[in-house]
């Protein structure tokens, strides 16, 4: 197995996971956002020299460096002259230092950095693969990886369609907790693109999408379940698709990262599933899923036909093992979520 | 007990009594004491999964735990108040705050619940004029 691990961008951060583990094959962060920005929030904003010094010392311990630029929205600013020689630039500057990938959204990084460099071309999850005719185009284009939409993570006859299609290598992101055929989607990963990408910056109040997303699931906990997150345990069932899988989560503790590479690695996890979620990360102090009474739930998703509303499989999943926090006195206690009117 | 503590147990129990009330797993994320430069001071409590039709139906109710809530934290409850997101069904935060003169005056000009469109106000009580 391959497993990509995200690191919040220091060195220090970096040294803590690579002296913790020989389970990493590479790891990715995020770069400067003066150039092209990335589609989720990060905790640092590495320049050039400090991505060198990470390189080496992450090929020095074996393990590969990718940089991640995957901003799904660039407001046409890569299509101008100025934009254009900005980003050239950058992609010059971290092809000489030795990168081994970059991971991009916009189709036409693909084809440029595909055309012009000696680095890896990984097409992001923002680019929203979910089919063979979009692995397609993505190869044409240049792509040596496809990380595929989670969207289609339980949906196994798209996943091997994918697999036929093309002969690029597959990545699949194991633990984005997002709503399954999330609304916002599109919207959210646009406006962190522009947020944590080369100004002009907003002045934003409040995230919207994020305190929806949130609210959704409070008010209708089967979305937890519906979230197309893979089970440690439930790896074996997508080594014929892929062996190379991604751990999302670059804005969390390197020991939350090592928890979960520790429970992908070894495929077992005995403990709250939402401690594995990448997001949405502040729900895993509400709501407590054991991840071994989902044993065996991959079998129904692998036949599902996905409408829910003539199914139920998730909603009564939901209510027979979600649990959720309530405080008495000073303690924390678990109580089923129906006690908590939450179904 | 510790200014911590007291803010754990009202946080705790708030969330007890709306969760009660609304038979669903509200989630007060945070609960904050603060003081600003200007004068004003209060608690902030954020909140995740509260919706405005929760507040439109039950906001005598809603009111009533924020003003209990308030005084525990010895917060005078003078003056409590939602905080939307406007144009939406979300709320962000339920509020207990003591107004500086010149925010008090912010407030004090209008006459309706909502002088802004992020605040829906639950209680407001007027100074007497000197």
């Amino acid at each position: 197995m391959k497993l990509y691990v995200p690191h919040v961008g220091h060195l220090e951060g970096l040294e803590e996971l690579l002296t913790s583990s020989n389970d990493i094959y590479g790891i990715y962060m995020a770069g400067t956002p003066d150039y092209v920005g990335t589609g989720r929030t990060n905790l640092s904003a590495p320049g050039l020299e400090e991505i060198a010094e990470q390189t080496i010392y992450a090929h020095e311990k074996g393990v590969k460096m990718e940089i991640v630029l995957n901003s799904s929205c660039m407001g046409g600013q890569h299509l101008t002259p100025e934009g254009y020689n900005r980003i050239n630039w950058y992609f010059n500057q971290l092809n000489k230092i030795g990168i081994d990938s970059i991971t991009v959204a916009e189709p036409y990084f693909v084809e440029m950095l595909a055309k012009d460099y000696d680095m890896e071309v990984v097409v992001s999850v923002l680019s929203f693969v979910d089919s063979p005719q979009k692995a397609e185009f993505y190869e044409e284009l240049g792509a040596d990886t496809i990380v595929i939409d989670p969207v289609i993570n339980r949906d196994f006859d798209k996943l091997e369609a994918i697999r036929d299609a093309v002969s690029c290598d597959l990545k699949l992101l194991v633990n984005e907790g997002c709503l399954y055929q999330c609304p916002f989607r599109y919207a959210h990963f646009n406006f962190f693109s522009h947020a944590n990408g080369p100004g002009p910056k907003l002045n934003v109040l409040d995230d919207y999408y994020y305190y929806k997303c949130l609210s959704l699931r409070i008010n209708d906990p089967q979305q937890l379940i519906k979230s197309p997150w893979i089970r440690p345990e439930d790896l074996r069932e997508y080594k014929h698709i892929t062996d190379i899988f991604k751990i999302g989560g670059r804005t969390h503790f390197p020991n939350w990262i090592l928890n979960n590479v520790q429970a992908y690695s070894s495929e077992s996890y005995d403990g709250n599933l939402m401690d594995l979620l990448d997001c949405p990360k502040d729900l895993k102090d509400l709501f407590y899923i054991p991840n071994k009474e989902l044993e065996g739930a991959i079998f129904q998703w692998k036949q599902c036909r996905k409408v829910c509303n003539k199914c139920g499989y998730c909603k009564k999943l939901a209510e027979k093992i979600i649990k959720v926090y309530s405080t008495e006195g000073c303690e924390n206690v678990l109580r089923p979520l129906k006690e908590e009117g939450g179904q | 007990m510790t200014i911590t503590d007291t803010l754990s147990k009202n946080r705790s129990e708030l969330e007890i009594k709306l969760r009660n009330l609304l038979l669903k797993p509200v989630f007060l994320i945070e609960m904050d004491v603060f003081a600003l430069p200007c004068g004003c001071k209060g608690a902030t409590i954020n909140t995740r999964g509260l919706q405005y039709d929760d507040l439109e139906i039950f906001e005598e109710h809603i009111k009533e735990y924020l003003k209990k809530t308030s005084e525990y934290l010895e917060i005078e409850p003078s003056f409590l108040f939602a905080r939307l997101v406007p144009g939406t069904a979300e709320i962000a935060s339920l509020n207990s705050r003591i107004l500086c003169n010149r925010c008090y005056m912010d407030f004090a000009r209008g006459t309706g619940k909502k002088p802004r469109p992020d605040i829906y106000i639950l209680n407001f009580i007027r100074r007497e004029e000197k």
